[in-house]
Formats: structure tokens, sequence, C-alpha cells
């Protein structure tokens, strides 16, 4: 009696984790694990699970940004842009005989005021962030090919900045979990998240609360752009090199996806920051495992694009069956 | 005429012009604490434009309001909701994919000490289902996402939120529209309430004459900007507004 009490304890709550957003995204890559493990012995292993890390950190990162603006409805098409424009200007200002770290700061403060002028231009000026950034993000190549004369640049810097700004294999991982954890309190526990909800929920709603809206999309603008910026200084460490055409739309799509696959909402109002980790993983799984198995490079983004298109379908029409709402 | 309690809100000969448009002449009208007054009239007839003075999204280009005897100047939104003036509109008030005590909260939240600033979810959750069990409004959990209401019970949680942030006169837009029968049940007890209570007084836009007369003390009918008929709806019929209001359509159609 008592056990069969616990059994339906049991039931109800695996019922209850399997309605949550992520929860399908979790069991797929579960599913796929194993698929990949069976397929290549090679795949749990500890050099794998770095390749791994470092396919999944990226796009993690940017996600985070990129969640916050798609649940107030905004969404940011250049943070890939910015990607590669960051350790560009890190390396001028380096060149100007200013210490690496106060380098990294500086660009860090310029990718800010790239998001701040994206926000001002959208909210001020009443131009869709889609658009905003879409121009912005051929400026931002034009800017980051200027400055870079279209050649790579080799990173500067001790072992220790280096090792902790991404030289060191887990390092991008590490970052990308704690801006997980960060990001997850901000949108779960802070005003500004739950005000990033409310807008993106009921705009009319959340301006007849006196919200500051304008400043909550803008903070959001800033953030992202922030984060791009980091995320490329992260790479470019880990690499050793500074390429121009790095990150790209490539991967912000990929930040985009991650977010989408899990659970947020293209059209605002509902995401989670947690879902974003778990959709960049699932992501990560599936470069890593087909890249393992040796996929022609053709047929990849074949998978790739295919699976996308199946996660998000199926995160949508969970949705529905969740409770009604659409994604 | 009868007053219940002590005056709370009072208009006294507003004129509120669009362009050529008058779209309010001369109107004046008063609300007593623990009175439920409704406004009935055809669409167009003004009662809108009365409501958006009294919640200073309007201001009048004659007349005067006065909140408690004093007269004041609804300048704006914010102006009038200091005076303890709030509108609760049916779908625009809340939003749909936080929970019931998120949306009461919203924009006022409760924040731990400290300099992170983190919300205080707890003394939310339990402050809320302690405002909505004061005023008999009943939900399985605070914790609920407003989405997963009905009509009725997303009315009652705005207007719960209305009166826990201290409004003292009430204006209801529209408030059973769109609602079946025990729905509206649910926010006819609860204005019933809420008038009980002697401190609050309500105002309500409405189209459903039988409803309006059963719900409320008073009625008052606006008809091209004017008010046309005014009585205690206990000695009123919806026929007698309605052939008021066919007398009004003849007319036009003889014109």
């Amino acid at each position: 009696m008592a056990q069969s009490a616990a059994g339906a304890g049991l039931a109800r709550r695996a019922y209850a984790f399997l309605l949550r957003p992520e929860a399908s995204v979790i069991l797929v890559s579960v599913a796929l694990v194993i698929y990949f493990e069976i397929a290549n012995r090679n795949f749990l292993t500890a050099a794998n699970a770095q390749t791994l890390s470092q396919f999944v950190a990226a796009p993690v990162i940017i996600a985070c940004g990129e969640i916050m603006l798609l649940i107030c409805r905004e969404i940011d098409l250049s943070v890939g842009q910015v990607f590669a424009l960051a350790p560009f200007l890190m390396e001028n200002v380096n060149d100007l005989g200013i210490p690496e770290p106060i380098a990294i700061v500086a660009a860090l403060a310029v990718c800010a005021l790239i998001g701040l002028m994206i926000g001002l231009i959208t909210i001020g000026l009443r131009v869709p962030s889609f658009i905003t950034t879409l121009g912005m993000l051929f400026l931002i190549t034009g800017l980051t090919l200027t400055i870079s004369r279209g050649y790579p640049a080799n990173t500067s810097g001790g072992p220790i900045l280096t090792g902790i700004m991404g030289e060191w294999a887990y390092s991008e991982i590490v970052w990308a979990l704690v801006i997980v954890g960060v990001m997850h309190v901000v949108l779960r526990h802070t005003r500004w998240g739950l005000h990033t909800v409310a807008i993106g929920g009921n705009i009319v709603a959340s301006a007849e609360a006196g919200i500051a809206i304008n400043r909550i999309k803008i903070a959001n603008f800033v953030l992202t752009s922030t984060l791009g910026g980091l995320c490329g200084l992260l790479e470019a460490f880990r690499v050793g090199s500074i390429d121009p055409l790095a990150g790209g739309s490539n991967i912000m799509f990929l930040g985009v996806a991650s977010g989408v696959i899990g659970g947020t909402a293209i059209a605002g109002g509902a995401g989670t920051i947690i879902g974003g980790l778990v959709g960049g993983i699932m992501l990560g799984v599936m470069q890593d495992g087909f890249t393992l198995q040796g996929i022609n490079a053709f047929t990849f983004d074949i998978i790739i694009g295919a699976a996308i298109l199946i996660a998000m379908i199926a995160n949508i029409h969970l949705a529905r069956l969740r409770g009604g709402q659409q994604a | 005429m009868t007053v219940v309690g002590r005056e709370a809100i009072r208009a006294v000969n507003v004129v509120k012009r669009f362009g050529s448009v008058t779209a309010l002449n001369g109107v004046s009208m008063l609300v007593a604490r623990g009175e439920t007054l409704g406004i009935l009239g055809d669409n167009g007839a003004g009662k809108s434009t009365l409501m958006k003075i009294l919640t200073g999204y309007h201001q009048p280009d004659s007349g005067q309001v006065y909140v408690d005897g004093r007269p004041v100047q609804l300048s704006s939104v914010d102006a009038a909701r200091a005076l303890g003036i709030e509108c609760v509109y049916q779908d625009l008030a809340l939003v749909n994919g936080l929970s019931i005590y998120h949306n009461m909260f919203l924009n006022r939240e409760l924040l731990w000490g400290g300099p992170l600033k983190l919300l205080d979810h707890k003394t939310m959750r339990r402050r809320a289902a302690a405002a909505l069990e004061e005023i008999g409004v009943s939900v399985p959990s605070v914790e609920l996402e407003v989405g997963r209401l009905s009509g009725g019970q997303r009315q009652a949680i705005a207007v719960a939120r209305a009166v826990s942030q201290d409004a003292r006169i009430l204006l209801l837009d529209e408030p059973l529209a769109a609602m079946g029968a025990r729905e509206a049940r649910l926010i006819i007890d609860l204005i019933d309430r809420l008038r009980a209570r002697g401190d609050i007084a309500i105002v309500m836009i409405a189209h459903n004459y039988a409803q309006t007369l059963e719900i409320c003390d008073r009625v008052i009918l606006v008809q091209h900007g004017e008010i046309t008929f005014e009585s205690q709806a206990a000695s009123t019929s919806a026929e007698q507004l309605l052939e008021i209001v066919r007398r009004e359509y003849r007319a036009a159609r003889a014109g």
C-alpha cells in the first residue's frame, strides 16, 4: 500500500519532469549520447569530453544573451560579429602598450557600447531589432575587416591570463557554466528577469504597471553584445589566434537555436537559461558525435539542420500539450 | 437620493472635446464609498471617455473632478493612482505567462535585504494568498500561471491586485464581458463583498442592462455625451432603460 503510494508519487514527479520544457531535450540528448557511444567507442572518453565541452560552451554563452532578448521579444543578429570584433579590439588596445587585462576590459566595454547603440536605435528610433542588428551585422563585419586588414593575428598575454581566458582545456566550459548560473539567477530571482518575462508576455500590462520597458530591453541588448564579445575573446585565447571571420551568423544561430530548442518562445514571454544550456548540449553532442562518426562535411549540415528542425517542431508541439500555450 | 457612505469621487460639468466632436457635454456624477455605480450607454456615447477622465488618461476641457470632496487635477494615470483611483481592464491587466503572485506584485516586487536585491518569492506568495483570501477569491495555488485561469478568475485576480494596492476608487471596464453565467457570478459576488467593506467606491462600465441593475446600487445612462437617465437600481427595470434607448434609435431614424 505504502509502496504503491510512493510509486504513484514517483510517477507523478516523473510526469511533472516530463512536462518541463527542458525534459524532452534532456531525454533526446541522453539517447544521442547512448547512440554515439554504441556507434563509436570513442565518444565517452576524456579526450572527447574536452572536444564536446568546446562545442557546447560558445553557443551556450551566446544563448544566455539571446534568451533574454527573445523573452522580451527582441533579437540580436549581430552578436556573432561582435564575437569576431572583440579580440581585435583587445589586441589593438594591447598594442598601445596597455596591459592585457585592461585591454580585455576595454574590449568588453566597447562591446557593451555596441549593445547600447543597438538598444538606443531600436528603442529610440523604433526600428525593429531584427533590422537594427541586421545592419549592425554588416557594419561590424566591415569594421573588423578594416581593423584587421583581413589578416588573422596572434593573441598575446601571459600563461595564467590566457589559461583563465580560454587556453586551459576546460576554461571555456567553466566560464559558460558560471554565466549560466548567474543568468539563471538573474532571470528567475531578480526584477530584471521577471520584468523581461512580463514585457514579452504582455507589454501593455507591463507599461500599465509602470515597468521601465525601455531600460530593461536596452540592458538585454548590452548584455548580449558583452557576452558575445567575451565569448569571442575566450575562443581567440583557446585557439591562440584571432580570425576576422570567426563566429559570425553561425555562432549567433547556434545560440538562438540552443535557446529555442530548450524551450524559449520565439514570440517572447517564456524561456529558461537552463533550457538554453540543455539545448546547447544537445547541439554540441550532435556536432561532436557526427564529427566522430566521420560524416561527410556536406551531409553534416543536412543532418544538423534537420535535427534542429525536428527538435524545434517537437518542442512547439510539446508546449501545446503542456498547456495550450503557443511557443 | 440616498448615499451609502462618504463621498468618494465627484465630477461636475465635465466637458471633453476631440477636435470637432464633443465626447462629453457637461457630465456630472457622484459615487460614495460602499456604493457601486453602473455607467450604461451605447458605443461612442461617451462612457469610455468619462472613465478615462476619471483614470487620468484624458484631461477634461472644462469641469472639475473632486476626490473625497477636494478638487483634484487628474493629470496622469499615476496622479490618479496616487489618489487611490485604479482601473481594471479585462484583458490588458495581467501577464499570462507569469504566476498569480508575480502578477499581483508586478513592479512592486518584494526583495530580500542585501546588495543582490533578489526577489522574495516566499513572502510574495504568502501575501498574495492572504490578499486573495481576504476578499474571498479562491485559486488552487498562487503559483499557477495566470494564463491557465478562466476569464472570471483572471478578472478576480486583477481586481484583487487593485484592491491590495490600496485602490479605494475602483473603476471596472466591462467586468463581465464575454463571461458565462458561472464566471459572471464569481465577479458579481466579489463586487458585492467589496461593496460590503464600505471603504471602496466602485464604478463600472457595462452593456448588459439586467446584469448591471443586479450588481449596482445606482445606474446612469450616457447618450451623446450627456447623462440622460439616473436612478437607483432597485427602482429601475431593464425594460425602462431599453425604452429610453429605443426612443433614441427611433429619433435617429426619423432625423
